[in-house]
């Protein structure tokens, strides 16, 4: 067996997870990651997806020519390869899509999100995959924060206090057009799949204890009507943005689990902030959104002010 | 149930332009904003609800993976899944319009790329003269002329196809600007409707009424005239001069998505040559719809 830290959970493999962390050999691990078999429909579905089915405590997951993945009570997660696939055409669906699934099943607040550390806070970017989480989050490990999740973000809510981000110490997964225009070819690791030109990028610095959240950006482009910067949506729309901003949305509902949304969202306002990070899709003004973000921390408390 | 119907058109072809007349169909004392249309039906091509409904990131999977899963996802929205389910709107509309510019195609696996009568119940084709689409393309893609017009005789040409890039779109396959509207007219799934949008500019209530008429859609003629007026041209280019269009090319000076949308301005903006070259290559397709060809007529300029 291989074990892992992912998004804080201790996790047992018998296949090696690329981009993960490693760690000790744990006494009880948190969830399991075993070969199959996986059955082609589950027995008693209450919702049926494009390619998905749930039930109480179960959900499968049929990615067509590589894997069927079966999510049992967020303990478990067996899967039965395509004969077609290779080992990394299935371990980039369970450390990014499948894991995702299992966060939610455990009612994590499991948001699409990338993040890092500033100070001791948990800095979140949330965003519809190419909304620029990574690569931002890549930007600012340049600049010395440490990672501390990417593109999956798990949240718990305490009675009291700011929520907690659980980090997962994984690598980045870029693009080769983001590895090259933030000039990091010397940090790229193996591809995610042999078919596609996306690499897991090591940090430089990466963050393994748990963090206070302290503050959360939704990613949004620069278009029409939205000009770059930073706004502070009112408490209705931020409520509606963090929904929105789980990692699968649809999961959310289907699992009912709204109102933990909502109480999640109350918690964040109070304690850290929701905001609206309106910036431009073009690496040249990278530094520029860099910029924004640092004065906000200083705005925020999270960072000294300059002299 | 809501019927869904493809607005399909290649790119720079007037498809926005007819998404607006029928978002202002709703619109009563003031012309709908064009960053925020009522009617939002988005493009096939959306990113978003691919991931959204499928629950896996699209980002893991090939330009050929992903289409021969886009069907799936076209099916669950033809039966009334929302993309968004927490936007859903209260009352159900009558016809979901949905803007496409990939080509009719099919997927590795032999199905229809758009999921065929499952996807949509019909599809409204709107064409323009190749000979217009070449500098408004050059416009929106920031190229040359010359380069657009490569690109709508290029066969394997398409949107959204680097593989070394993420972008906010699934890649649109589009072959060529015949092959693309071959595509839609031959293609024996779903009923075509047919629009030219030059008869679009010479009648614009009429060619309205006749797309409604198709689509099912009903409307009254006082809805369809306030919605001509509210969607001119000047109006949609006023919008975009003081707001900005959200669906304008990436930030650029001097680039508008609602550019010139005249029908014949080619014969001030191509040369001999330019023009020639378009006919050489679509000369078939010109003549089935009925875009005279210049041949080697002299031209009003060249340069």
């Amino acid at each position: 067996m291989h074990f892992y830290t992912l998004s804080g959970l201790t996790v047992a493999s018998e296949i090696v997870l690329p981009g993960a962390l490693a760690c000790a050999h744990p006494a009880v691990a948190d969830v399991t990651v075993r070969a199959g078999p996986v059955p082609a429909t589950l027995a008693e579905p209450t919702y049926t997806g494009p390619i998905w089915q749930i039930a109480v405590n179960e959900v499968l997951l049929s990615v067509p020519d590589i894997a069927r993945f079966w999510l049992k009570d967020g303990r478990e997660i067996a899967f039965q390869a395509d004969t077609a696939a290779d080992e990394a055409d299935v371990t980039a669906f369970i450390v990014g899509s499948v894991f995702g699934i299992l966060l939610h099943q455990r009612k994590y607040i499991a948001l699409h999100a990338s993040a890092v550390c500033v100070n001791g806070k948990a800095i979140l970017f949330c965003g519809a995959s190419g909304a620029g989480k990574s690569t931002l989050a890549a930007a600012l490990g340049q600049r010395g924060y440490s990672l501390l999740s990417d593109d999956i973000c798990a949240l718990s809510i305490p009675a009291n206090g700011a929520p907690i981000a659980h980090p997962d110490g994984r690598q980045l997964k870029l693009w080769a057009n983001s590895i090259d225009r933030l000039s990091l070819a010397e940090r790229r690791a193996g591809r995610l799949r042999r078919t596609l030109e996306k690499f897991y990028v090591e940090p430089p610095e990466a963050t393994s204890t748990p963090l206070p959240v302290g503050a959360v950006y939704v990613l949004r482009e620069a278009r029409p009507p939205h000009a770059p910067g930073i706004e502070r949506p009112n408490v209705v729309d931020a409520t509606v943005l963090l929904r929105r901003n789980a990692y699968r949305p649809l999961l959310v509902i289907r699992m009912e689990q709204r109102a933990d949304y909502f109480r999640a969202a109350a918690a964040l306002a109070g304690t850290a902030g929701i905001f609206h990070l309106t910036h431009a899709f073009n690496f040249a003004r990278m530094p520029d959104t860099l910029g924004m973000l640092e004065r906000h921390w200083q705005e925020l408390g999270l960072l000294e002010k300059a002299a | 149930m809501t019927r869904t119907i493809w607005l399909a058109s290649y790119p720079k072809s007037g498809n926005t332009w007819l998404r607006m007349l029928i978002a202002n169909l709703a619109s009563q004392d003031a012309p709908a904003d064009i960053n925020d249309l009522p009617e939002r039906g988005g493009i096939s091509s959306a990113r978003a609800p691919f991931d959204h409904l499928t629950l896996i990131d699209s980002s893991l999977l090939t330009h050929e993976e992903i289409d021969c899963l886009r069907p799936r996802v076209y099916e669950k929205l033809a039966r009334g899944a929302q993309d968004d389910e927490y936007d859903a709107p209260e009352a159900a509309l009558p016809v979901r319009f949905v803007k496409v510019h990939d080509a009719y195609t099919l997927t590795p696996k032999g199905e229809p790329l758009l999921a065929g009568r499952g996807g949509a119940e019909g599809a409204i084709v709107i064409v323009r003269d190749p000979r217009d689409v070449a500098p408004s393309l050059a416009n929106h893609n920031r190229t040359s002329i010359d380069d657009a017009i490569t690109f709508m005789n290029d066969r394997n040409a398409g949107f959204c196809v680097k593989t070394s890039r993420q972008y906010n779109q699934l890649r649109q396959q589009l072959p060529g600007w015949s092959g693309h509207i071959v595509s839609w007219l031959d293609q024996a799934d779903i009923p075509v409707h047919l629009v030219r949008y030059e008869d679009m500019q010479a009648d614009t209530a009429g060619t309205l009424k006749q797309v409604l008429a198709f689509a099912g859609r009903s409307a009254t003629v006082e809805e369809i005239n306030r919605a001509v007026k509210f969607a001119d041209f000047a109006q949609l280019q006023e919008q975009e001069r003081t707001k900005g269009f959200r669906e304008a090319p990436r930030p650029h000076a001097g680039k508008k998505f609602f550019r010139r949308g005249e029908a014949g301005a080619w014969r001030e903006e191509l040369t001999a040559e330019q023009a020639a070259r378009i006919e050489a290559e679509h000369a078939p397709m010109m003549r089935r719809l009925g875009y005279e060809l210049a041949g080697a007529a002299p031209l009003a300029r060249t340069g």
